[in-house]
């Protein structure tokens, strides 16, 4: 038995418009540009609407049809749903459609399409979660299996995910950790027990997504029966075949002439003319097949270039400056509270930001290897720092007002101290800690849902667990404006 | 193989790119085997092994530079320059004024003279005011002539507002001529957009940019920089062309958001007034500083000492001055109606009209010094690849696909 495991990755990001040094104070909106061009991002989802999604959904729902054993898997980032609700919410509708099939599984992600597990793990899980409840609340189901931005991945990511709760990960096959072994088993990351790797053959994966068009390629046309074959040919090698690729490779980046649509029709009746072969999801992969050994990853791959790793994010110094200035602020926005400030920095956050300031390949004047709305990597980095910065100004205004409120509310506590005698203090202290425990009840009484979760989850019961900073923030706060011992 | 070539100008004496460019290419010529028979108008000093001759010492006709009269080939085809043609019974010279355009000529009928008396298989001349004489020797042998092209009419103009004498020369000498190099795919455009000239005839050949590590300078504007001050530089010819005038626009949009920016402008030319006097208009005066033209260690600390480089130019065939400030140390804004903006990555560009894009790109670039950090470092691994050696490989290859076809 061989079964394959298509995966088709759907992401936009929130573009920066050409934000001036002049529009720090002045202007808020970042990513609203209207004027047609790459960087104006209604402008980019409708035309990708029509190359690619709408298109492509067409002939998926046609396949899913028709083909009762075809299968594949999706991931979206949170930034390309919440632009196909407010300029394409058809193409939401039809993607929908699929997953209402029950035989199209959806992949858990960052929200952001971010890089924050390398920079920061607290975000890293809340973009995870906020995740979560899009597709819970969109498509009304929970995914099982995670991907990470670009494929990255390394061995504590899957430790993380490991420990919430995840049954699978993936990752590229790549032969600098595999070695002589196949692409086509699952593996162990080591120092789990549970969770399971699916690595992506991308030499299948690459020849539609990357050589399909390319007609100086020994293998151009590309037909779905000898695809097929190839596929086929690996029975016997492993019992998965993971190919993973942008879902823009449908239309976007291989055009509609040349004949992607036609392969891509006629693929699953291809794969499907050998007795053994198959198709499955992820979570059906997973729970299928053992794993063939480990799969150790100590530094971070990707799926990008021929280096496998993060050099096209974070390989120069102004993708590090850009990438360090935006977490570096991660305290300061958190303490903020203001859901919309928290969202901008977050929108910032997508790796995208960081790939279009890439200089990699530029000296050697191949400028267009890396795919870029901005004329230079250099307008990138100024268009996101300048936007960058007025974001910090406005978290700053909100930081240092929370302050001064912090410091008026301990000068008035003060005063009040000096006129109140020993008896009042503590009855007044014995006050405030009864309303905490109150307070405190409350909340974790208004969360039994949560509750539940935890018995089946340990891990994530002990970070759900009303917060003890709060009771601890309260009792810092009581004592050092009352250096006395309440009695109970 | 031998070439007879003609220009302007050489160094050591002090002018443009023009000189700097035939230096580095007939350099690297000798090195890959051809002779080079370099034709300048007057004596002078020269640099390097090439055989040098002179059009003046033909009549003995010895042309001096009298004072600060600019003899370059950028001037106006009526510019005055001074010849002495004899001296009179007390020793001192007998001066005559001639225009550029009679000099071109004059050159032009000493280099068909040159021509039938030396042997070589090929003419190369750069720019207008050799183009003459390159046709002259063509006429006068019959070899194949190569016209190298480092400015244009249009350039100089800074629009279609051309010397109609020059235009006539270019316009002539690019019919007359077997192959035209453009220095680069800008001025390619021009020449054959322009003059129409039949695309096929027209190459590029990108500058070079001899890689040094420039010793380091004692700063200067030491006082400015103690106060904090960040000191954009302006270096070149003040003149239409080289787009100042928008400079000096932007540089008030600059100081309007960050009062600590200082301007200084380093060069000479026919629009300085007119840019001092736009200054005041713009109430500047605090804010912008003219430095003179700068030579040599003066104009390099100068280029250290700054923080950022703007070449503001209108139109710029390559634009040699970024690469000198980048080996400084200093990273640059650029137009992008420059030839060094094809093939300099690591430089921020700009459409030269576009004012507030330029105040902007200033303005970033003072704000994050991480992106000045790698504009340099990344630029000059970059510059480090623009080599004359490749620019001579290329011009010799011409030669030799014209003298496949050739009789002789």
């Amino acid at each position: 038995m061989l079964t394959v495991c298509p995966y088709f990755h759907v992401h936009q990001p929130f573009r920066v418009k050409n934000y001036r040094v002049f529009d720090i104070g002045e202007d808020t909106e970042y990513f609203n540009d209207m004027s047609g061009t790459d960087v104006d991002n209604r402008f980019i989802v409708e035309k990708v609407a029509n190359k690619s999604y709408r298109p492509t959904n067409k002939v998926l729902k046609e396949l899913l049809d028709k083909h009762p054993e075809f299968r594949f898997n999706l991931s979206f980032s949170g930034t390309v749903l919440d632009q196909f609700e407010m300029y394409a919410p058809d193409v939401l509708e039809s993607f929908q459609e699929l997953v209402a099939t029950g035989r199209v599984e959806i992949l858990a992600d960052t929200y952001h399409h971010s890089l924050a597990f390398f920079y920061s793990v607290p975000e890293f899980k809340r973009q995870v979660k906020q995740h979560e409840r899009k597709i819970q609340k969109l498509f009304g189901v929970k995914p099982r299996v995670f991907r990470n931005t670009e494929l990255s991945y390394r061995n504590d990511l899957a430790k993380w995910c490991e420990d919430n709760g995840y049954i699978g990960i993936m990752s590229e096959g790549w032969e600098k950790y595999l070695g002589w072994r196949s692409p086509n088993h699952l593996y162990r990351p080591p120092g789990c027990s549970k969770i399971k790797v699916l690595l992506k053959n991308y030499k299948l994966s690459d020849d539609v997504a990357f050589r399909f068009g390319n007609k100086e390629w020994a293998d151009f046309p590309l037909s779905a029966d000898t695809y097929a074959n190839w596929i086929n040919a690996h029975h016997g090698d492993g019992s998965t075949v993971n190919l993973f690729m942008d879902y823009e490779s449908f239309g976007e980046h291989q055009w509609e002439d040349t004949g992607i649509f036609d392969f891509l029709r006629h693929l699953p009746e291809m794969v499907l003319r050998h007795p053994d072969s198959g198709f499955k999801t992820a979570t059906e992969t997973v729970q299928a097949y053992d794993t063939a050994g480990e799969y150790d990853v100590p530094d971070v791959l990707t799926w990008a270039d021929t280096d496998r790793d993060l050099t096209a994010w974070t390989g120069n110094d102004i993708q590090q400056d850009a990438i360090a200035a935006t977490y570096r602020m991660e305290r300061d926005v958190m303490r903020t509270k203001n859901r919309h400030l928290i969202e901008t920095w977050r929108k910032l956050q997508t790796s995208d930001h960081f790939y279009y300031m890439c200089t990699k390949w530029s000296n050697d004047g191949d400028v267009h290897a890396y795919f870029s709305p901005y004329k230079s990597p250099y307008d990138a980095y100024v268009n996101f720092m300048n936007a960058l910065s007025d974001l910090q100004l406005r978290v700053k205004h909100v930081v240092d007002q929370k302050d001064r409120e912090a410091e008026q509310a301990d000068q008035s506590d003060q005063a009040a101290r000096n006129t109140m005698t020993e008896e009042e203090i503590e009855t007044q202290v014995a006050r405030r800690v009864q309303q905490a425990m109150e307070k405190l009840a409350q909340t974790s009484a208004t969360k039994p849902k949560k509750k539940a979760a935890d018995t089946t989850n340990p891990s994530t019961a002990a970070s759900d667990q009303p917060q003890p900073s709060f009771l601890g923030n309260l009792w810092s706060r009581v004592k050092k404006v009352f250096p006395v011992t309440p009695s109970k | 193989m031998k070439v007879l070539t003609f220009s302007w100008e050489f160094p050591p004496a002090k002018n443009g790119g023009l000189g700097v460019a035939c230096y580095g290419l007939t350099r690297e010529l000798l090195e890959t085997g051809v002779e080079v028979l370099f034709v300048l108008p007057k004596t002078q000093e020269t640099k390097g092994n090439a055989t040098f001759l002179f059009a003046d010492t033909e009549r003995l006709q010895r042309l001096g530079e009298i004072g600060e009269v600019f003899y370059g080939p950028y001037s106006q085809s009526d510019t005055n320059v001074y010849s002495i043609i004899g001296y009179d019974a007390t020793g001192k010279p007998i001066l005559r004024a001639r225009t550029i355009l009679e000099e071109a000529h004059r050159f032009a009928h000493q280099a068909a003279l040159i021509a039938q008396m030396e042997t070589f298989d090929v003419i190369h001349a750069h720019d207008w005011t050799s183009y003459l004489a390159g046709v002259a020797a063509k006429i006068a042998t019959g070899k194949k002539l190569v016209l190298h092209v480092h400015a244009t009419s249009f350039d100089q103009a800074g629009g279609d507002n051309v010397d109609p004498s020059i235009f006539n020369i270019e316009h002539e000498a690019f019919m007359m001529a077997d192959k035209i190099v453009t220095v680069s795919e800008y001025t390619r455009n021009i020449v054959v957009n322009k003059h129409g000239v039949d695309q096929d005839k027209v190459e590029v050949v990108h500058n070079g940019c001899d890689s040094h590590e420039p010793a380091t300078l004692p700063p200067t504007l030491a006082a400015l920089k103690a106060q904090g001050k960040k000191i954009v530089l302006y270096h070149g010819r003040i003149s239409i062309q080289k787009g100042v005038d928008h400079f000096i626009r932007a540089a008030r949009r600059v100081v309007d958001v960050d009062p600590s920016v200082v301007f200084v402008v380093s060069g000479s030319g026919d629009m300085l007034q007119q840019i001092m006097n736009q200054v005041g208009e713009m109430r500047l005066s605090q804010h912008v500083r003219f430095a003179g033209a700068l030579w040599d260690e003066d104009r390099d600390r100068m280029y250290q000492s700054a923080d950022l480089f703007v070449m503001p130019s209108v139109s710029e065939p390559f634009g040699l001055v970024p690469l000198e400030a980048l080996q400084h140390g200093t990273p640059s804004v650029i137009t992008k109606q420059s030839g060094v903006a094809e093939v300099l990555t690591h430089a921020l560009k700009v459409d030269f009209w576009d004012v507030d894009q330029m105040a902007n790109q200033i303005l970033s670039a003072l704000r994050y010094p991480a992106m000045r950090g790698q504009l340099v470092k990344e630029g000059r691994m970059q510059i480090a690849g623009f080599s004359w050696g490749t620019a001579a490989q290329k011009v010799k290859r011409l030669y030799q696909s014209l003298l496949q076809y050739a009789t002789s």
